[in-house]
This record gives structure tokens, sequence and C-alpha cells, in this order.
């Protein structure tokens, strides 16, 4: 049974969720007053889908013919979606993308909300780093046996 | 089979099997700790183990027909349990996972792995310390 290295590849995809997740923070927080994008209009905000999966059995497993239910499960993202809100509309009657009333359409993100995500996300980051270290740990000591 | 390997050392094969087991668990449930609609998993052993290797003769039925199987044995092998965790309030967004009681399982389950693998240890110390010449 080489299932220690289960562990490990659950740990990475948990730490690899949430890297992408603070990516599409920094995208938000560093286009927060973008106005133009190559889709036209403005910036819109992103967001991450989490998705949990069954990770890959091993021949051991399907040996067992383990209840699917029992499956250990990584996390994957799975979507990146583009939030629906409407734009933030401000009066810039000089702005080159203003619109025929002197309006400028901006991204409608709220830096609270982003940085709260970022604390969650980086937290999140943390404890697989940790289950990742203490799976190490664990494979180390075991390699002591009968030393 | 009453060999140099007893019951015992059988036992902490299984036990640190299981807990490994526990860890891989734990993992995924912390890597699941953001993920909308995941359940937090449990998995017991114990019992099991403690059925299988029947160390106060108490558990098994005992074999004493031929045609009688026994339910103990030397070479126990233990089907863990896994479930949904009960406890813990189901957030917003149907997730369960409460991070800080995985992290404190993540850790005690460690404590326990590692208490195996000393015990193992000692085992295999004293087995080498009877084989080795004495002068």
């Amino acid at each position: 049974m080489s299932d220690f290295l289960k562990g490990m590849r659950i740990s990475s995809s948990g730490m690899a969720a949430q890297r992408m997740r603070m990516n599409t923070i920094s995208s938000n927080i560093a286009n927060i007053n973008t106005t133009q994008t190559p889709e036209g209009g403005p910036y819109r905000r992103k967001d991450v889908v989490f998705e949990a999966m069954p990770e890959a059995k091993t021949f051991g497993d399907i040996i067992m013919a383990t209840d699917p239910r029992n499956d250990m499960q990584r996390v994957q993202v799975t979507d990146v979606i583009s939030d629906r809100k409407a734009p933030l509309m401000k009066y810039e009657p000089d702005h080159p993308d203003a619109n025929p009333d002197g309006y400028v359409a901006y991204p409608n993100i709220n830096l609270m909300e982003e940085m709260t995500n970022m604390i969650q996300a980086s937290r999140a980051y943390e404890a697989n780093v940790s289950t990742m270290q203490a799976q190490k740990d664990l494979s180390l000591s075991a390699l002591e046996i009968g030393r | 089979m009453s060999g140099l390997f007893d019951k015992t050392t059988a036992a902490l094969q299984t036990s640190i099997n299981m807990r490994q087991m526990r860890h891989n668990l734990t993992a995924s449930n912390i890597a699941n700790a953001e993920t909308p609609g995941y359940h937090a998993k449990k998995l017991d052993f114990e019992e099991a183990l403690a059925r299988a290797i029947d160390l106060d003769g108490t558990r098994s039925l005992s074999a004493n027909h031929p045609d009688h199987f026994a339910t103990g044995g030397s070479n126990p092998s233990v089907r863990p349990e896994i479930y949904d965790n009960p406890e813990g309030a189901i957030n917003n967004d149907g997730n369960s996972v409460d991070l800080e009681k995985e992290m404190s399982a993540l850790s005690e389950n460690a404590i326990l792995y590692k208490t195996a693998i000393q015990l193992i240890n000692k085992k295999m110390a004293a087995l080498k310390y009877a084989a080795s010449e004495t002068k």
C-alpha cells in the first residue's frame, strides 16, 4: 500500500486550488479601476469554483473494491466565473471611456471582500502545507523502522 | 503462526496502515475546507482492530472444530469504517469542515502513528538483542 503518496497528492491539490484562488484575487485587486478589456467594457470580478473529486484509485483500492462513498477526495478548480454584477457608473465626462451622458463604467469590486477572501485563501493554503509536512514527517519516521 | 513476529507486530502494522488512511482522510477534509457541499468525513478503526486481534479473548468465537472459521487471528484484516461526520455545523455553502478540529485530529493521529513506530522499533531492538551473539 503506497498510500502515503496519496496524502501528499491530496494536500498538493489543496495548495494548487488555493493558489489559483489567490491569483484571481490578485487579478481582481490589480484591475479594480480597469475600464477597458479585450472583451469590451470594464473588468469583471473573477471567482473560482471548487469541486471535490475522488483521488485516483490505486490497484489495491480496486482489488479491495471499497465503497465509492469512502474515496478520499482531492479538490480541483473546475471553473473561473465572471461576476454578473452591474458596473459602477461614475460621472467623468473627460474620460475617454465615458458614455454620451458622461458616465464611465468601473468594475464593481469591493476591496474589503477581496482582502477577506485573500486572508481565507492564505490560511487554507497554510493548513494544506501543515498536512503535507505532517505526512513527510510520518513517512520519514516509518523509514526508521528497524534501524 | 507463532513465530518471530507475533500478534502485536501484526496489530501495530495494521494500526499504522489505518493511521495512514486516517491521515489521508484528514488531508482530504482540509483540502476541501472551502469546497461548497463537501461534508467532513471520519474514519473509525479502533473497535474493528480490537475485535480482530482479540487480546482479551472476549470478542471472538472460539473455533475448536476443524470446520469452524476462526474469527480472530494472528493477521488482523481490518475494514475501517468511513462515514460523514455528524458533528459540526453545516456552513451556508453546505460545507461542514471544521478546520481547527481537523488540524488537531491531524496532529493527534501523527503522534499515535509515531508511537506505533516506536513500539515496533522497540520490538525489533529486543529481537535483535536476542539474536545477537553473546560474548
